[in-house]
């Protein structure tokens, strides 16, 4: 049989230890004072036996056999025994037939047995004529005293031992209850229910600090989960829409098609439906590879002006169809460590996003300034603008405004953006140019 | 037809009969293999012009193909095939030894054009002068004239005009401009290719005049000497 799940918490583990620990201390603790109080008594009595005997043996004879016959304050002196012996070791008066065997005659005390089975401790000096006066004390009063001691060592180290028993149980009866509260708490995760938060009160304590960073890995888990569930959407709406126009042309063509040319165009028309459709599961697959990828090794200096030099020539022609003036404003290189892909990718998606709002015969301006973190790349066109409320929105995944929902792309040139700029730990602002919007990639030096 | 060679190491029978199909159509003698070690055997064997290799494969994975063919010293040009399109998998496709990479799904005419790519080779010429058809790029003056009329070129449209002028009558796709001309690794939400063709094509073909650069449905874009009649790139 296993032992009741309590007793196998670490913190009843740890409550046992202590209280070994504890009672071990305390049993030396009380083996030190009883040894203490044991010796100093002996001490005690010792001294007061040979200070006794050196009296009595100074006191006149006559003095010294009325005391020993009297022996009335023998009681209050606590000396049990006396007698005189002469040199042969005959009793002349007292309550002691015989000197204990080979008991030396010296004045300094010494333990020993009296009639046969009691304990003393007991001191003899030779008087001036050859007789030995003898005295003793019981050490009786000494093993009482011991036994006291025993009691208390006893009465001490059990409901310490009861204690610190309980302690540890109380303990960990605590903390099973935690980890129980814990396990359900996960439980409801498993089953689903992704508000569910481990408890957690004091943040003091290590156990809730754990469960705090726990709860704090939920949240983003949580966050992330909303994010895909929102992706999820978005693919299957913008999936959707160009496959469900192409598979009603197809089956239209089919049915109503009248001659080469029409079907050409039928074939065409479902081509480009499904190179839309494709193209977004591409920009899918390449904002993963950027937010998956570590490419940090591929970093290097890039110059900031000729790249932004670099995109305004690939899309200058597109501006001029458009009608659109692109300038660019900068002169300066101005170096930031990074993936020239990438960035390049980034700024051109940026600029497009521009010339797909900018109206007919406007501006776009281009121009990399210095900001106070770093260099920055502007791209300002004079097109609507962005809300302030939707600045977060535009640059998550699939995000297309109500007014862009009827403009080709695949609605993820800027999730791409901000992909890249998180790859490099930069930062996006987008502001108000009135009329039109600011699009800042504020390219922060790292900080090594 | 034209005696060209092909070997084409792919599992998935649809595919495999659409770009068999698409190849037999321009001429080229196609032979499959559909597994690795089949494949394998098949390019050992084999005098091929071109191999065509996916990387997925059963029994011997497209990349190990390509690096065993490469130890052995086999040179024939290889064309990678992957759904993979990470730019990591692009990179070590290329250096398992392949010479393109072709990310699935993949239009049949861009298929096509970097077969032929790999088949006909640019042309490196020790001229200073590129000649197609009443073209003329002089790569040292950096002038292009048609006939006796010059014609003004920013540098990037000059780049662009002798990227066509070295592959005269053959089809280029955008992405082959994209990554030779600009040296782009990214597809841009646009048509630029198609922006900035057509601004050069202005330039070249003037009114009146043959047209000499003109678009290729479903491939991209060729530019021809005038002197040969340029072949339907699908068969359909």
């Amino acid at each position: 049989m296993r032992a009741p799940e309590i007793f196998r918490t670490p913190s009843f583990r740890i409550a046992g230890i202590s209280a070994a620990v504890f009672v071990l201390g305390v049993l030396v603790l009380f083996a030190f004072v009883y040894w203490q109080t044991a010796s100093r008594e002996t001490r005690t009595v010792d001294g007061f036996l040979e200070r006794q005997v050196r009296i009595l043996a100074g006191s006149h004879p006559n003095e010294l056999i009325r005391a020993l016959v009297l022996g009335g304050d023998q009681s209050e002196r606590h000396i049990a025994y006396a007698a005189l012996f002469d040199g042969h070791g005959r009793a002349i008066a007292g309550n002691l037939a015989a000197l204990p065997a080979q008991f030396p005659v010296d004045g300094v005390a010494h333990g020993a047995t009296v009639s046969g089975e009691r304990q003393v401790r007991a001191a003899a000096a030779r008087l001036p004529d050859g007789q030995i006066l003898f005295i003793a004390r019981d050490v009786a009063e000494l093993e009482q005293l011991q036994g006291i001691v025993r009691r208390a060592l006893l009465l001490g180290v059990i409901p310490a031992l009861v204690l610190a028993l309980g302690a540890g149980a109380l303990l960990s009866w605590r903390e099973l209850r935690r980890v129980r509260m814990v396990h359900r708490a996960v439980a409801r995760i498993l089953l689903g229910h992704l508000k569910e938060r481990l408890p957690a009160r004091n943040a003091a304590d290590d156990f809730d600090r754990l469960a705090m960073a726990v709860n704090r890995m939920l949240d983003e888990i949580e966050r992330l989960l909303e994010e895909i569930r929102g992706v999820g959407d978005n693919i299957a709406h913008d999936l959707r829409t160009p496959l469900t126009r192409v598979r009603a042309r197809l089956e239209r063509s089919r049915e109503a098609t009248r001659g080469a040319a029409e079907l050409d165009a039928a074939i065409d028309a479902a081509i480009a439906g499904l190179d839309q459709t494709l193209g977004i599961v591409t920009a899918l697959l390449r904002i993963a590879e950027i937010e998956t990828g570590n490419r940090h090794a591929a970093f290097s200096d890039i110059d900031l002006a000729r790249m932004v030099h670099d995109v305004a020539e690939l899309y200058g022609p597109i501006a001029e169809n458009a009608g659109i003036e692109l300038t660019v404003a900068a002169d300066e290189p101005r170096f930031v460590k990074g993936d020239r892909d990438l960035l390049m990718e980034a700024v051109a998606n940026v600029l497009d996003n521009a010339l797909k709002f900018a109206p007919c015969e406007s501006r776009i301006d281009l121009a990399v300034i210095d900001g106070p973190e770093g260099p920055i790349v502007r791209v300002r066109d004079r097109g609507p603008g962005i809300p302030p409320e939707e600045r977060q929105q535009v640059l998550k995944r699939f995000y297309r405004g109500d007014k862009s929902r009827t403009l080709p792309g695949s609605g993820l040139g800027l999730g791409v953006v901000n992909a890249v700029m998180a790859l490099h730990r930069f930062r996006i602002a987008i502001g108000d140019a009135q009329p039109g919007c600011v699009f800042d990639l504020i390219c922060t030096r790292l900080a090594d | 037809m034209n005696g060209t060679r092909i070997l084409l190491i792919e599992d998935d029978a649809e595919t495999c009969a659409e770009i068999r199909g698409a190849l037999a159509e321009r001429g080229y003698a196609v032979e499959v293999s559909g597994t690795g070690t089949a494949g394998l055997k098949a390019a050992r064997r084999g005098k091929f012009d071109v191999l065509v290799v996916d990387r997925l494969l059963p029994e011997l994975e497209g990349l190990a193909v390509i690096e065993t063919l490469r130890a052995e010293a086999v040179r024939t040009p290889v064309l990678v095939l992957s759904a993979l399109g990470a730019v990591d998998d692009r990179i070590r496709g290329l250096k398992a030894g392949g010479d393109d990479y072709l990310t699935k799904p993949f239009a049949l005419g861009e298929l096509i054009a970097r077969i032929e790519a790999l088949l006909r080779r640019p042309v490196e010429t020790r001229a200073t002068v590129l000649r197609v058809g009443p073209l003329s790029l002089d790569l040292i003056d950096r002038t292009a004239k048609r006939g006796d009329r010059v014609i003004e070129l920013l540098p990037r449209e000059f780049k662009l005009l002798e990227y066509l002028m070295r592959r005269p009558d053959r089809v280029v796709t955008r992405d082959m401009m994209l990554e030779d001309v600009w040296h782009y690794r990214f597809l841009p939400q646009t048509n630029l290719v198609d922006v900035h063709i057509g601004k050069l094509r202005r330039k070249i073909d003037g009114p009146g005049e043959t047209p000499l650069l003109r678009g290729v449905r479903g491939a991209g874009f060729m530019l021809t000497s005038g002197s040969e009649e340029p072949q339907p790139l699908t068969g359909r």
